[in-house]
């Protein structure tokens, strides 16, 4: 026996929620990968701080950079994969019929290879529009938790580059997918949005685009213009890759950009509009032949850039511009491509419009894009050659200046970094990067500045000396770069893998301690005796597998709630079957059911809720203004009428043979409460207009004050626990009376902050639960007559917790951050304390799904009519085996979301819905873990005493 | 039609209860599904729709077709056929269907149906198909013998061949439309997802997989009985 003491009793509980606290910690450092967003800005004065070498003092008019060109034209191309602009012959395979349709920027490429370029860009997953055009304006690197995230919105807090262009004084202009709008709210100076959520249509965004891109050519009023088409994106979505639909576009685009170039062309000229303009053609990632993006495939990650700078080209050296010009007819035979990373795009921009490069930037300026914009080409060839000698040096003494500003910011972000987040780089990892931009700065400083102070040096010396520097440089950016990649954006899959096997381990004990509690108290869980296995462990088991498989898809995972309802329909229809042999409790059942109907009703209301301008709010809409005064009315009244059935309910069960000594007087505190929610309520209704009451009251007193009598009733509660001596012998009797004033306690803190769906969802948890306990004791019923021994059926546990899961979405919330509802964190206090406002939204939340049910559950051990003697210690058991049943159906379920966002952790949707959904599941396991264990605290009296 | 006038004076000189041998039960079962087969045809071939284009029609179709097969079918092997003529067992089938919807139907939507005005005739038709295919045999073979239904609905526990008929494919039908209910929620944006196509073709298929079932328990029961018999 003592070999198995450490699970005997109560103990198992806070074993199991060690076990899964360690698992989940573990699991989660390897999967959410964090970062903090800091709230910090680059500045023109900045600059002065850092080490690097200004040429001249008369240049201190600029800000960090020289500005190299004077407007920024962008055109984004949504989904552009890399094959629809590089000419086919780079490829090895046959050429494909969407290859070689762009074909005005292939024949720029390899007509005027000193003013135009083919990239490859390669971007960092998750390869989504949004998160794309994150990184690509702030130069860093996506992640899940970007801690500091407003709520909901997803506008940038952090330093980006529009950002800065704005702060800069630079008018920027925006016109087609309205992702832009969402991510830089207030930014744009003119702004031609269209909606990008009908992935059906393919025209609306480009046609608009369209529109207005050509007519502003001819206009001033811009400094940047970014131009985003959606066309191919949802034509891939629609129709994949090999599809006319998609050539079409493709066609269409390679006229657009045509007629782009033409007109930029003509206005180039000296002291014409687009002298110094440079234009991007760019994909913000790229796609896979079916039309999906998200993942890290080469598929989706390589996009192209085409970068074309109309400056008029001064210098002699590009005197074989004439010669090529328009002699290569067959397009793409000599065209050169180089690779870059959209991590350096942000900063590489900046670098050549002469901004400060965002804050958080971790990218290094592209020798070639930089080199192309600023109108410098073929540098590196000419190393070696002398002849072009101060050219050359100019230019690349100004091109180790920018990758000194450059090395310098990223060192100060790693730096403000490291010191501000929790969860920041090892510290070997931080010395390395240090020391290798402490080599990086004692060679700038020490001998290349000198080099070009004393200035009459041979060519021979400086330039590979400044070559030398360059490659320090680049060298410490390449390495933060690697580093930053390493810990924001890949998964530590041998900490999932630790994690997940703990989680396993935690439920094999589960079920073991399940087994030994059965075997010690012979309880049973099949209705015919034996203790094999029965139908409704059978079944029982059957439904948890089969929610647990349903979280592999995003869509079971979208409809959580509909597939709760439904399994948890099944489970009663299934019962219904048993019911018919009896010819009883027909009634419960099928009041049961259309309870469930008109919770999947609610819980459908909150879906189309979530997503706006769906069918339902139309409708809805029409004719609400036409009922609107009965309508409110009606939401006025009806919560008031279920708080007084509520408190009815209660008051006769404090007159009932039920209630006694300090029970009586916390049921009593609670029937307080709600009368003093119904006065709240009725003072913040604008029928009765009593607003003037409330400002003498104080609106937040009342609450406050109902927070302050549950708190209270909770203490008495548990000192009643400690103190009190058992007083009546049966021992069913006292557990309902318990629970019940337990309920009563937690109740009333709940239904405020759920506000007036409250009481309405409390009655559903009771008649549900009522239902439940009545149709689970029906066979046992039937079984205890004749073979006396104890039962104690999984299926009515089961249901209890589908019961939960669907009350969680019947009362508006679901698995997502902008499911939470943040207005019930402000419900009595106006300013926010974060620990006091997480308390009271974890509470709203998790009310009805963990709170009430967890505490509920004995009423289903307690209400069983066992004609047998009933002795305390196996109505305990009895108890204990339905809560580790319970925790087991969680902790099931939680592993299942564990291993499918395993599985798909490299899916299109893994941040914006298996991720939160993770982290809501995992929140609910640990704080049901902690209820479980405070609820056999209260409940299992004297237990352990008698057991051992 | 010889034979089975033989066979039904060979019932009805056997007394209340009709039995049924094998090739009667692959017979009829084959009957049903012919009817299935050939309001699918008629559908396509006369409406020009199939039950993606128009469900509401389609399945209007199917149990105007397939309630007069049902329902003649298993009238001819009512319980008590002393009390009980043919044309009354006809009678409580046809009463046996709007009930035996109305029970469909709210099964249906206890489990997450949808529920509107756009939804409400296809559910209407589908559920009384599900009708004829679960309640109206029973209805019709037992009337309102509430021992009788308890053993095949509640107990599961059919005795004679055509307690087989009636509960292996009833079973069947309700399976199938559980497991055709799963694909609904997928986002594959597929028009056969819809309320109540895929739920269809599950029952369909559940119905068609359960009378072939249901007829091999027929041969076996049939034979194992000959075998205690001799």
């Amino acid at each position: 026996m003592a070999k198995w003491a450490w699970w005997s009793g109560k103990r198992v509980y806070w074993v199991i929620m060690v076990l899964h606290l360690v698992a989940i910690l573990i699991f989660t450092r390897g999967f959410l990968l964090t970062r903090t967003e800091l709230p910090f800005h680059s500045h023109c004065s900045d600059v002065s701080h850092s080490p690097c070498f200004f040429n001249s003092s008369s240049h201190r008019h600029h800000c960090w950079t020289e500005p190299a060109v004077g407007r920024l034209l962008i055109i984004v191309l949504d989904a552009l994969r890399f094959d629809f602009v590089a000419p086919s012959n780079i490829f090895q395979e046959e050429p494909k019929p969407w290859m070689d349709k762009l074909q005005v920027l292939q024949k720029l490429a390899s007509q005027r290879p000193s003013s135009a370029r083919i990239f490859k860009a390669i971007a960092d997953p998750p390869t989504t529009s949004l998160q794309r055009l994150k990184g690509l304006t702030t130069g860093g690197l996506p992640t899940f938790i970007d801690v500091g995230n407003s709520f909901g919105a997803p506008a940038i807090v952090e330093d980006n580059f529009i950002r800065q262009l704005v702060q800069n004084g630079k008018r920027v202009s925006m016109m087609g997918d309205d992702t832009w709008m969402q991510l830089f709210p207030n930014h744009f100076n003119i702004s031609y949005a269209y909606p990008s959520f009908n992935v059906k249509d393919l025209h609306t965004v480009d046609n608009g685009c369209i529109k207005h891109l050509l007519p502003s050519l001819y206009q001033e009023d811009w400094d940047v213009l970014i131009a985003h088409f959606l066309g191919v994106d949802h034509a891939g979505h629609i129709f994949g890759v090999d599809s006319n639909q998609m050539l079409e576009k493709l066609e269409q685009y390679n006229v657009i950009l045509q007629k782009v170039i033409e007109v930029l062309e003509s206005q180039s000229g000296p002291g014409g509009l687009h002298e110094n303009t440079f234009l991007l053609v760019m994909g913000d990632h790229g796609q896979t032949l079916n039309g999906d993006h998200g993942g890290g495939t080469a598929e989706e990650v390589e996009t192209a850039i085409f970068a074309m700078s109309f400056k008029k080209p001064s210098s002699p050296q590009q005197s074989n511009f004439g010669t090529s010009f328009g002699e290569s007819d067959s397009v793409g035979r000599d065209i050169s491509i180089s690779s870059i990373q959209q991590l350096d795009f942000a900063v590489t921009i900046s670098a050549l419009i002469g901004i400060p490069f965002p804050f958080g930037s971790i990218g290094h300026v592209d020798p070639k894009l930089y080199a192309l914009g600023a109108g410098m080409e073929n540098f590196e060839d000419n190393v070696e050659n002398c002849q072009n000698q101060s050219k050359l040096q100019e230019w690349m003494q100004n091109y180790a200046n920018v990758l000194c500003i450059n090395s310098w910011q990223v060192k100060r972000y790693l730096d403000v970094y490291s010191a501000s987040s929790v969860i920041g780089f090892s510290s070997e990892d931080l010395l390395h990067i240090a020391d290798l931009y402490a080599q990086a700065v004692e060679k700038w400083s020490g001998t290349t500045k000198n080099l070009l102070i004393s200035n009459n040096e041979s060519c021979n010396t400086v330039l590979p000396a400044l070559k030398r520097q360059i490659d320090v440089y680049s060298n410490f950016l390449a390495n933060v770069a690697e580093l930053a990649r390493s810990k924001w954006t890949e998964f530590n899959l041998m900490m999932m893998g630790v994690g997940l096997g703990i989680m396993l381990v935690s439920l094999s004990v589960h079920i073991l301690a399940i087994k030994r509690t059965q075997k010690q108290y012979d309880i049973c869980f099949t209705s015919s005796g034996d203790a094999g296995t029965s139908f409704g462990l059978l079944f029982a088991c059957f439904i948890v597998v089969i929610r647990a498989c349903s979280f592999l898809s995003n869509s079971y995972i979208l409809e959580e709630g509909k597939v709760a309802s439904f399994l948890l329909a099944t489970t009663v229809v299934t019962k219904l079957q048993y019911l018919s042999m009896k010819k009883k409790m027909l009634l419960e059942a099928i009041a049961f059911l259309l309870l469930i109907t008109i919770c999947r009703y609610t819980i459908e209301v909150g879906l189309t809720k979530q997503a706006p301008g769906s069918e339902f709010l139309n409708l809805h809409t029409s004719w609400m203004p036409r009922i609107a005064p009965v309508w409110m009315f009606v939401t006025e009244l009806v919560p008031m009428l279920g708080l007084i059935f509520l408190a009815f309910l209660l008051y006769k069960v404090i007159y009932s043979d039920y209630s006694a000594g300090i029970e009586k007087y916390v049921m009593i505190g609670t029937n307080l409460s709600y009368v003093l929610i119904a006065f709240h309520w009725a003072l913040e209704s604008s029928i009765l207009n009593l607003s003037w009451v409330l400002e003498g009251v104080g609106r937040n007193s009342i609450p406050r004050i109902i927070f302050a009598i549950g708190f209270g009733q909770l203490s008495v509660l548990m000192f009643g626990r400690v103190v009190a001596k058992e007083k009546s012998l049966d021992c069913k009797k006292n557990l309902i009376t318990k629970t019940v004033a337990m309920l009563s306690a937690c109740s009333s803190t709940i239904i405020i902050l759920l506000g007036k769906q409250g009481p309405l969802a409390s009655i559903a948890a009771i008649i549900g639960g009522y239902c439940i306990t009545r149709l689970g004791n029906i066979k046992q019923d039937a079984n205890n007559e004749s073979s006396g021994n104890l039962t104690m059926d999984p299926l009515p546990v089961t249901q209890w917790s589908l019961l939960a899961v669907c009350l969680f979405f019947c009362t508006g919330h679901w698995c997502a951050f902008d499911g939470l509802r943040y207005g019930a964190a402000f419900i009595g206090f106006d300013e926010f304390i974060l620990v006091r406002q997480a308390v009271l939204l974890t509470i709203d939340t998790f009310g009805f799904s963990l709170i009430l049910p967890v505490f509920g559950l004995p009423f289903l051990v307690a209400c069983q009519q066992i004609k047998v003697q009933t002795r305390k210690q196996v109505v305990f058991a009895q108890l204990s085996l339905a809560y580790m049943i319970y925790g087991l159906i969680m902790a099931t379920t939680v592993t299942a979301t564990i291993i499918c966002v395993t599985i798909q952790r490299r899916h299109l949707m893994v941040w914006g819905l298996f991720a939160p959904k993770f982290v809501f599941d995992v929140v609910g396991l640990i704080l049901m873990d902690i209820l479980i264990c405070l609820a056999s605290l209260y409940y299992l009296v004297s237990f352990d005493n008698d057991s051992l | 039609m010889k034979k089975k006038k033989q066979q039904k004076a060979k019932r009805e000189a056997k007394g209340s209860a009709a039995s049924v041998c094998a090739a009667e039960a692959f017979g009829i079962h084959l009957i049903c599904g012919l009817g299935l087969a050939v309001a699918f045809w008629a559908a396509r071939n006369f409406y020009s729709i199939n039950l993606i284009s128009n469900p509401s029609l389609t399945l209007r179709l199917i149990w105007v077709i397939e309630c007069p097969i049902v329902i003649l079918l298993y009238s001819h092997y009512r319980r008590n056929r002393q009390k009980c003529s043919y044309l009354k067992a006809v009678g409580r089938g046809l009463m046996g269907l709007p009930v035996g919807a109305l029970v469909n139907a709210f099964g249906a939507i206890a489990l997450g149906a949808p529920v509107g005005i756009k939804y409400l005739p296809k559910t209407i038709n589908w559920s009384l198909m599900m009708s004829l295919f679960t309640v109206v045999p029973a209805t019709s073979v037992f009337g309102s013998s509430w021992a009788d239904w308890q053993r095949i609905f509640a107990h599961t526990k059919p005795i004679e061949p055509i307690d087989y008929m009636i509960c292996i494919p009833a079973h069947g039908a309700i399976i199938g439309a559980w497991f055709g209910a799963w694909p609904m929620p997928l986002d594959w944006e597929r028009p056969w997802q819809e309320w109540p196509i895929c739920v269809t073709y599950g029952v369909i298929a559940g119905y068609l997989v359960a009378m072939v079932a249901s007829s091999g328990f027929v041969l076996l029961r049939g034979t194992s009985q000959r075998v205690k018999g001799d």
